[in-house]
C-alpha cells in the first residue's frame, strides 16, 4: 500500500453483517444432552439426599436448556422450506420436540426424558431422509 | 422532520467520529460492497430519513454495522405473524441484499432489524454520505428510492 493509501485507509470496521453459519448439523447434538436429562432424572429417583437431588435437578435444566438451543439451531438453520416436501410434519416435529424439552427440564420422572429422547429420533430421521449425514457431517457422521 | 423527534443524546463527543469506516462482509450487496471505504457524517443527531445508510452499533452484538433506513417512527413494519408500530426513537434497518446473494458470497442470511428488531436512535453512530473508493465506484451513496423498499 503507498503512503498516500495508508494515510487515508479508515481503522473503523463496520459490518454488514451476515450470518455465518458452520455449515455442521447433527441431531446428534441435542440427543446426547437429552440422554443427560434422562440419566439425571434417574440418578435423582436413585437418591434420597436433598443436596444430591437439588444438584440434579440444577445439571439437568441446564442440559434441557442445551437441548433447546440444539433443536432450534437445527430448525432455524440446517432446515429449509425446500425439505418441507420430504417431511411435510417438519413443523410438528421440532414443537412436540421443544415441548418435550421443556415438560423434561421441568420433571424429574425419567418418563418425560424417554419421551424427549424419541422426539429427537423422530427429528434424526427427518435429517437423515434430507441427506443430512452426507450434507452437514464432515466425513459423514461417524458410524 | 418536527423539532421534537427524539435525537441521540451524544454532546459534543459525536464529532470524534468515526468519519471514515471500511465494510467487511456481504450484506449491502451490491450497493456496498465488502472493502469499500466510505465517509461517515457522524454529528446526525436523528435518524435520516428512509432509504438513507447508516452505521449504528448494532443490538446484541453491539458491534458497528451497515444498514439501511428502511422505516421509521410511526411506520408499520411486518413482524413476526404481524406488524408493529415504531416508537418515536426507532428505526426499522434492513439490509440491500437478499439471502441468495449473501449466500453467492459465501454467508448466510443477512442479520438486521428482521433479527434484533427495531433500533433505538441512542445506537445511531452516523449517515454514511460517500464512497472514496475504490476508483472506480467514487461517489455518492445515494438514498434508495422509498417506492422500491
Amino acid at each position: 500500500m503507498s503512503r498516500l493509501s495508508r494515510w487515508l485507509a479508515p481503522t473503523t470496521v463496520v459490518r454488514a453483517h451476515c450470518d455465518l453459519p458452520c455449515g455442521v448439523y447433527d441431531p446428534e447434538q441435542a440427543r446426547i444432552e437429552a440422554e443427560s436429562v434422562f440419566r439425571l432424572q434417574e440418578k435423582y429417583q436413585g437418591n434420597e439426599d436433598p443436596v444430591y437431588r437439588a444438584r440434579a435437578i440444577h445439571i439437568k435444566e441446564e442440559r434441557a436448556e442445551l437441548v433447546k438451543h440444539h433443536l432450534d439451531v437445527l430448525w432455524h438453520d440446517y432446515f429449509k422450506p425446500e425439505h418441507l416436501e420430504a417431511v411435510p410434519n417438519l413443523h410438528d416435529l421440532f414443537w412436540n420436540a421443544n415441548k418435550a424439552a421443556s415438560k423434561a427440564k421441568a420433571s424429574v420422572d425419567p418418563a418425560d426424558g424417554k419421551a424427549l429422547l424419541s422426539a429427537i429420533d423422530e427429528i434424526d430421521a427427518a435429517w437423515k431422509k434430507t441427506g443430512g449425514p452426507e450434507k452437514t457431517r464432515v466425513a459423514g457422521r461417524p458410524g | 422532520m418536527a423539532a421534537d423527534e427524539p435525537r441521540r443524546t451524544t454532546g459534543l463527543s459525536r464529532f470524534r467520529g468515526p468519519w471514515r469506516v471500511v465494510v467487511a462482509e456481504a450484506s449491502m450487496l451490491p450497493s456496498i460492497a465488502p472493502g469499500d471505504w466510505l465517509l461517515v457524517d457522524p454529528t446526525v443527531t436523528r435518524w435520516p430519513r428512509r432509504g438513507s445508510v447508516v452505521v449504528v452499533r448494532e443490538p446484541v452484538s453491539g458491534e458497528l454495522a451497515i444498514k439501511r433506513v428502511a422505516g421509521r417512527r410511526g411506520d408499520q413494519v411486518p413482524f413476526a405473524d404481524g406488524y408493529l408500530i415504531l416508537a418515536e426513537d426507532e428505526a426499522w434497518l434492513l439490509a440491500d441484499a437478499d439471502e441468495e446473494r449473501t449466500r453467492a458470497a459465501g454467508f448466510g442470511p443477512p442479520i438486521d432489524s428482521r433479527t434484533y428488531g427495531p433500533v433505538p436512535v441512542e445506537q445511531l453512530v452516523g449517515r454514511v454520505w460517500f464512497r472514496y473508493a475504490p476508483l472506480r465506484r467514487v461517489g455518492r451513496i445515494r438514498r434508495a428510492d422509498d417506492a422500491t423498499r
